[in-house]
């Protein structure tokens, strides 16, 4: 059961005692601000099914209380903000767009002499996902999208916005849920500028990013154990770190964030983190590949890779990267700029958070929804209510974990109840004990009786399904008390003052690239840059010129074009390996149709024989 | 264990390849008509750079040389190509033994316990 904490002052001074400090990467032009002057800049839209989409509010009169004072919608019906509109930034005239070129051109050469990409992120990944990031780009055009010029019209109201009253501000809830409290620190960015400034995944205006800090009370005080940083849509145990693992920076008791060059997600570290978008396979597809993939390993015992053995559903990744260089401008304690008084989200819930649905951007109608604004804090893109809103622990995979404070009543409650279940299964295991023998008397009075040969199968089955719930019980009871001496020494570990390793929960943690990755040589940037468009040329040349050859001239090219990837990518081994298993599947299958008739006779030749041989031992004892 | 069975592939090619030699009359061929039965034998010779790569391979493991594997398989992928190659051609009836055993040599440089051992070295892991 969670409930909204009390006291406005209380709660704005512990959000003030705990706010992140955020660093960006130098060349980012949004930072967290107000949503009240956004939605001011804003017009409003609603698209309905199969119409085109109208504006019901234009740019200029929208307020935070006009923003839920919406008409009933009918079914599929989407509202939508719009921040950069083209009417009011006049670029349906000429003069309108000869400014908004300038603009772009501006903001360009800005962009460049503040960020550089550094070595690719194309070079750091496979062939395939390169070819995948092709048709990636090439789906945008056809896909719906935001506009080219939106990011510099966004860059121009963001402007006049801060021109007429800079700020950077956040947006706060306190709740405490589960023995947590739980401060909730959503940060508004006007537009993600991702793809077009950063050479990411999507633009999209407005951008809700969020982190969370978690706070045990004791007597009164509260102290921080865990935050989670939002990152992207990944949610659970990998998000969250305990407050004293090294990796997260503090400034005083204030968590540093590096935020994510255009896409604004947080990470702990700074650095350059390689995304991949992963598109999932079609089910049915994936479960033919997880039944061959199961089959190749478990019954053939054939190595399926490092970080292959879960297998995964996505086999498309494209891959991406996040500049969270740290190196530009940081808001927060000790930063370049301070955090203005918080815009409180307190109990009851503000309308423009639980009463708004829509996006609080350009409904761009991309099927992926990259390109489609976020809903606002509370709500996902189709209107439900977002996880992170109403179970916040769950969100970080926190909800098995009880606050300190409580800790050491869970455990001992925890073992009590084992111990309690041990006392009972003992028991039934007695009776059950008990009556098996006593069954077994029975069996054994009926034995050699021919006129107790029903009753004697009957017990025999009941006999053997007695036994068979005893060792289950008896396992369970084995298991149970070991399970209650292990409680036993972490409760008595836990009261000595020792604490779990921090990142115990981690499976997979997200880390910046390293140095030597960071290395990749210049001819292996070009190689990357040029391989698919060099390969795709060359099929076409094949076709046009070596007809005659076709087959093994394309064969020939892929293999060329492999090779010389997997040297690069120092994945020879790899390469090697798979070009083997094509091959064997494919000499394999050939053996199969040639000698199938062959087959078939040895394998009757070979049942026989096993019948005779087993026949035969059977008459020699 | 591996390295004598690449061993068995490479006598098991030299034997095939001596036997398929012999069976040609090579005296009575006409160079300006090739029999089909010489072309096929004569095409064998391209075994020879996967045999030497084999016996390599073979000489890499009984010196416990990691690189053996990468050899080895690449010997593999060699015979293996050659013998789909003259299939598409020829269809030859030795292929069919030396594909099998590649196959099966195959699966078994692929497998858990072989590519655990020899797994080039990495650097340390990172979650």
């Amino acid at each position: 059961m969670k409930t909204e904490s009390p006291g406005m002052e209380a709660v704005t001074a512990l959000l003030r005692r705990f706010e992140p400090v955020i660093r960006s990467t130098a060349g980012d032009k949004f930072y967290p601000m107000d949503v009240e002057p956004y939605v001011r800049a804003c017009s409003l839209w609603v698209q309905r099914s199969g119409e085109e989409a109208v504006r019901i509010v234009p740019g200029g009169e929208l307020s935070l209380d006009r923003l839920v004072q919406q008409p009933m919608d009918g079914a599929g019906a989407v509202h939508f903000l719009k921040f950069t509109d083209a009417e009011d930034l006049g670029s349906d005239s000429r003069g309108g767009r000869l400014r908004l070129f300038r603009r772009r051109a501006k903001d360009r050469k800005e962009s460049r002499r503040a960020f550089r990409a550094g070595r690719g992120r194309l070079a750091r990944v496979g062939y395939f996902s390169r070819f995948v990031d092709a048709l990636y780009s090439i789906a945008l055009l056809a896909r719906g999208r935001v506009p080219g010029e939106s990011a510099a019209a966004a860059s121009v109201a963001y402007e006049r916005i801060m021109a007429e009253q800079e700020h950077y501000r956040y947006h706060a809830r306190v709740l405490r849920q589960d023995g947590w409290v739980v401060l909730q620190y959503w940060l508004f960015y006007p537009f993600n500028d991702w793809r077009s400034g950063f050479f990411g995944a999507n633009d999209h205006e407005a951008d809700w990013e969020k982190v969370f800090v978690y706070l045990s009370e004791s007597e009164g005080e509260v102290s921080p154990e865990w935050v989670a940083y939002a990152a992207h849509n990944y949610t659970g145990d990998n998000l969250r770190r305990r407050w004293d693992d090294p990796e997260v920076e503090k400034v005083g008791e204030h968590p540093v964030i590096y935020v994510g060059a255009g896409s604004h997600a947080s990470y702990y570290a700074p650095g350059e983190y390689l995304t991949e978008l992963t598109l999932p396979l079609p089910s049915p597809l994936a479960r033919v590949t997880q039944a061959v993939r199961t089959f190749w390993k478990t019954r053939l015992g054939q190595y399926v890779g490092d970080g292959e053995e879960d297998g995964g559903s996505g086999y498309f990744s494209i891959p991406f990267v996040d500049y969270a260089r740290g190196d530009g401008l940081s808001v927060g304690e000790g930063g370049d700029r301070s955090w203005d008084e918080p815009r409180l989200i307190a109990n009851p819930t503000p309308d423009w958070v639980s009463g708004y649905r829509g996006l609080w951007g350009l409904y761009a109608r991309d099927p992926f929804e990259g390109e489609d604004a976020p809903a606002g804090p509370m709500y996902n893109r189709d209107k439900s209510v977002s996880r992170a809103w109403y179970d916040p622990i769950g969100w970080a995979g926190l909800d098995k974990v009880p606050p300190p404070t409580e800790t050491l009543e869970a455990i001992l409650e925890q073992r009590a109840a084992i111990i309690s279940r041990c006392g009972a299964l003992r028991d039934e295991i007695d009776d059950k004990s008990r009556w098996l023998k006593k069954l077994g008397a029975e069996l054994a009075a009926m034995r050699d009786r021919s006129h107790l040969d029903a009753p004697y199968e009957e017990g025999t089955r009941r006999v053997a399904e007695l036994s068979g719930e005893l060792d289950r019980l008896r396992a369970r009871l084995a298991t149970d008390e070991a399970v209650s001496e292990s409680l036993d020494e972490y409760a008595e570990r836990l009261r000595a003052g020792e604490r779990d390793p921090a990142r115990a929960h981690i499976s997979r943690a997200r880390r910046p690239a390293s140095e030597e990755e960071l290395r990749v040589s210049r001819v292996a940037e070009a190689w990357a840059a040029v391989s698919v468009s060099l390969m795709l040329i060359s099929f076409v040349g094949i076709a046009m010129f070596e007809r005659e050859h076709l087959i093994s001239m394309l064969v020939f090219s892929i293999a060329f074009f492999a090779f010389v990837e997997a040297g690069f990518r120092g994945r020879l081994v790899h390469l090697v390996s798979s070009a083997n298993i094509g091959l064997a599947v494919v000499s394999t299958l050939i053996i199969i149709y040639e000698f199938f008739w062959q087959f078939v006779v040895a394998a009757v030749l070979v049942v026989g024989l096993y019948v005779l041989w087993d026949n035969l031992r059977e008459l020699r004892r | 264990m591996i390295g004598v069975l690449l061993i068995f592939e490479v006598i098991g090619l030299v034997a095939l390849g001596g036997y398929e030699f012999l069976q040609v009359r090579w005296r009575g061929i006409d160079l300006e008509s090739l029999q089909h039965q010489a072309v096929e034998v004569a095409v064998f010779a391209l075994f020879v750079p996967s045999a030497v790569l084999t016996l390599l391979s073979a000489l890499s493991f009984l010196f416990l040389h990691r690189r053996g594997w990468l050899l080895a398989a690449i010997a593999q992928g060699l015979s293996l190509a050659v013998c789909l190659w003259l299939y598409s051609l020829f269809q030859p009836g030795y292929v069919y033994p030396i594909m099998a055993y590649c196959v099966l040599m195959s699966l078994y440089l692929n497998s858990q316990d072989v590519r655990v051992v020899f797994r080039p070295r990495q650097g340390p892991h990172e979650n």
